[in-house]
């Protein structure tokens, strides 16, 4: 999934006749003040990270005057929120709520199709209350075949007690919701609150959107506006994160690579593919090695890749081992991922007798991998040893070099 | 005896002409596959390694009978390619192709609910039956034989590469697959680890099922509630990777609606401790599948 800022959500928003307060986006505290003056106080300021919460985690408040948007604003740029340093600010006119409705679309998995969630009692608590108070949270499963009609978004908010020209607006603006999800591939959007304001107007005032990271090639509009992926990661991207999306861009459609960086750790992971990383991973830590990295890789990368991705794996500093470790695979050359790998390493000029490696290569021209990396100086395995033994190995050899990192 | 895919199976490819597939069907045809027609829309009368190829797939089944389609069609066109093959009755649909936005893929798997039709994948790696010599998708690449052999577990598979692994294990335990299944990686799939296991269940040569599974989803959850339910009664041996992913920092909390509609479900402690419940065999390595299958082959 990609996350979707909340000006960028709220500006799509609008354009499809959902109403939302008028709001300016601030990089300095001077840009917040004037911000805040030409929309009208008091105003709301509110960082603008692809974190959700944000109200819970202190990044959103309020402000009575110009003077104070500027100190507030500059406390929150100063904020790292969940990991993300904030770098702009949302400065919006403050509403005059009278209540908080909450509404959200996301694909249940278990009914495997579209889920409207709605109630009357929206807000930062909105958790806690369809834990503790069901009976007040709606859901409303979307048939995928018949589509989701006026009528059905009349139901969903009838039922929950809506009345009178707050149940029509409503009910129009759930419709268009749903409209826009389809329409831009969504996989959830978050209307928290829905405010229903003292004039009885029924404004978005938040917004939480998520695009589907594989149908942004059909998605212009967020090109350059979102980040795929953004939804797996618990900080801001390293520099050799970027550095290895770019390598793993080079022929995008053949062989397909994930990488992350741990903290500490000296082991250099480079494991394939999904299901044969989460083993090979699980199973170091189980035998005691610190895993610097998490690469899996997948399909069949030519070499150039691998060589990219391998130099990237091995150039975080402390890295000093290297555990490469594969299901036999079932189309996925393995003389040529050797090839990647001991290019890689013959770059980087490091010489297999002094750096701990293990390889588990098994599939498709073996006996080729086999050859090339035995002569090369690599402790090549194929299907003469289980995946789990080849952590164990790798495990080993680095006590026996390092002794001084082992606990 | 197997499932999903037998002797009878009437198979035809459609994206035939594209690398992979036509790989594919070189490999299939020589471990013994029979593959009748493939499909590729403004290439009908070329041939790939011998199989005819049609514009559409109403032509292939005005030729030949099929009750089979894999689907190799490139992620823009997928959903049109499995609406074609549920349009013309087509029973089994395994789809291979990878990166099909998600809307199109529930949009197809309830076309296929409603139309009787059962959907493998996407992003499966394929289905092989080793009895019959019938494999279909690029499961086994070009050595089908490395890591299956006859016999009779059933596996079940989230993971395209481990399923070959988990058959190789079964091997090494001196034992054969009766059918195995890489059910695909997606989020939104058709045919889920309970309705395999159903499957397995009535197939009289299955007598024990091995199974992959993962973080997320609630599949394992739903397997665990199954075995309570005597929905499956033959020995199950399950493996859960991706244990360290509890340890992880958790990717940013993002608003409140995924929350509320899985709660907790997904993680693999949770997922071991409901199929243990249950009675069945969940080993806490992957090696140790092979002793307990020795165990309660024997």
């Amino acid at each position: 999934m990609a996350r979707v800022l909340e000006n960028v959500g709220k500006n799509l928003l609008k354009e499809n006749g959902v109403p939302t307060p008028e709001f300016i986006v601030a990089e300095t505290s001077e840009d917040a003040r004037r911000a805040a003056e030409k929309i009208g106080c008091p105003v709301v300021i509110k960082a603008l990270v692809t974190a959700g919460k944000r109200g819970k985690a202190g990044a959103v408040k309020f402000a009575r005057n110009p003077d104070e948007a500027a100190k507030t604003a500059a406390e929150i740029l100063a904020m790292t929120v969940y990991n993300f340093p904030v770098k702009r600010v949302l400065v919006e006119r403050k509403l005059d709520i009278s209540q908080e409705l909450y509404v959200s679309i996301i694909y249940d998995p278990v009914k495997m199709g579209p889920v409207i969630i709605a109630s009357t009692a929206g807000g930062i608590d909105i958790e806690e209350i369809a834990a503790a108070r069901p009976e007040k949270i709606l859901k409303y499963h979307v048939n995928m075949l018949t589509g989701f009609n006026l009528y059905e978004a009349k139901e969903i908010w009838s039922d929950q007690g809506l009345k009178g020209s707050v149940l029509q607006k409503a009910t129009t603006l759930l419709w268009r919701l749903h409209q826009l999800f389809v329409k831009y591939d969504c996989t959830v959007i978050e209307i928290n609150p829905l405010a229903l304001t003292a004039d009885a107007g029924l404004i978005a005032a938040a917004i939480l959107m998520g695009v589907d990271d594989d149908a942004l090639y059909r998605q212009a509009y967020f090109s350059n506006k979102v980040e795929a992926g953004s939804d797996r990661a618990w900080r801001p991207l390293t520099v050799l994160e970027k550095k290895m999306i770019e390598v793993d861009k080079t022929e995008a459609y053949r062989g397909t690579a994930r990488y992350t960086e741990m903290e500490g750790g000296n082991i250099g992971f480079f494991c394939g593919g999904g299901g044969g990383s989460l083993l090979s991973y699980d199973a170091l830590l189980r035998f005691g090695g610190k895993p610097a990295n998490y690469t899996e890789f997948g399909g069949n990368p030519p070499e150039a890749k691998v060589k990219g991705l391998v130099k990237g794996v091995l150039s975080k500093p402390g890295v000093k081992g290297f555990y490469m470790n594969l299901n036999i695979t079932n189309n996925t050359q393995t003389d040529i991922v050797a090839k990647g790998i001991i290019g890689a390493f013959q770059d980087l000029n490091i010489d297999p007798e002094k750096f701990p490696a293990v390889l588990r290569l098994a599939g498709v021209h073996d006996a080729e991998a086999r050859r090339l990396c035995t002569e090369a100086g690599l402790e090549y395995h194929g299907d003469d040893i289980t995946m789990e033994d080849t952590a164990r190995i790798i495990v080993e050899k680095m006590r026996k070099a390092f002794p001084e990192e082992t606990d | 005896m197997a499932i999903l895919v037998d002797k009878n199976s009437k198979i035809v490819i459609q994206g035939i002409t594209g690398r992979e597939a036509s790989m594919v069907t070189q490999h299939a045809l020589a471990y013994g596959t029979k593959i009748m027609a493939g499909v590729t829309p403004g290439k009908e009368g070329r041939n790939v390694e011998g199989v005819p190829v049609f514009d559409t797939l109403k032509r292939a089944c005005k030729e030949f009978e099929i009750n089979t389609s894999v689907v190799y069609v490139p992620p823009a066109f997928a959903y049109d390619a499995v609406m074609e093959a549920i349009g013309n009755g087509i029973a089994l649909i395994i789809i291979m192709t990878e990166r099909i936005p998600q809307q199109d893929a529930v949009r197809f798997l309830s076309a296929a609910k409603q139309n009787n039709c059962t959907i493998i994948g996407p992003n499966s790696v394929g289905v092989i039956t080793p009895a019959d010599k019938v494999k279909l998708g690029a499961i086994g690449g070009d050595n089908a034989e490395r890591c299956f052999v006859s016999g009779s577990v059933g596996i079940i598979s989230r993971s395209g590469g481990m399923t070959a692994e988990c058959a190789w294990m079964v091997k090494q335990a001196g034992f054969g697959v009766t059918t195995c299944v890489s059910i695909g990686g997606d989020a939104f799939i058709g045919s889920p680890p309970k309705k395999i296991l159903s499957m397995f269940e009535d197939d009289p040569i299955t007598k024990t099922v091995v199974m992959w599974g993962e973080p997320g989803t609630r599949y394992e959850e739903d397997v665990a509630e199954f075995v309570n339910n005597k929905g499956f009664t033959k020995p199950l041996i399950a493996y859960i990777a991706g244990r360290f992913v509890e340890e992880m920092p958790e990717g940013t909390v993002f608003g409140h609606a995924a929350s509320i509609i899985e709660g907790d479900s997904g993680k693999p402690s949770i997922k071991m401790a409901a199929l243990k419940d249950a009675g069945c065999h969940v080993a806490e390595n992957f090696n140790d599948i092979i002793p307990i299958l020795q165990n309660t082959m024997a």
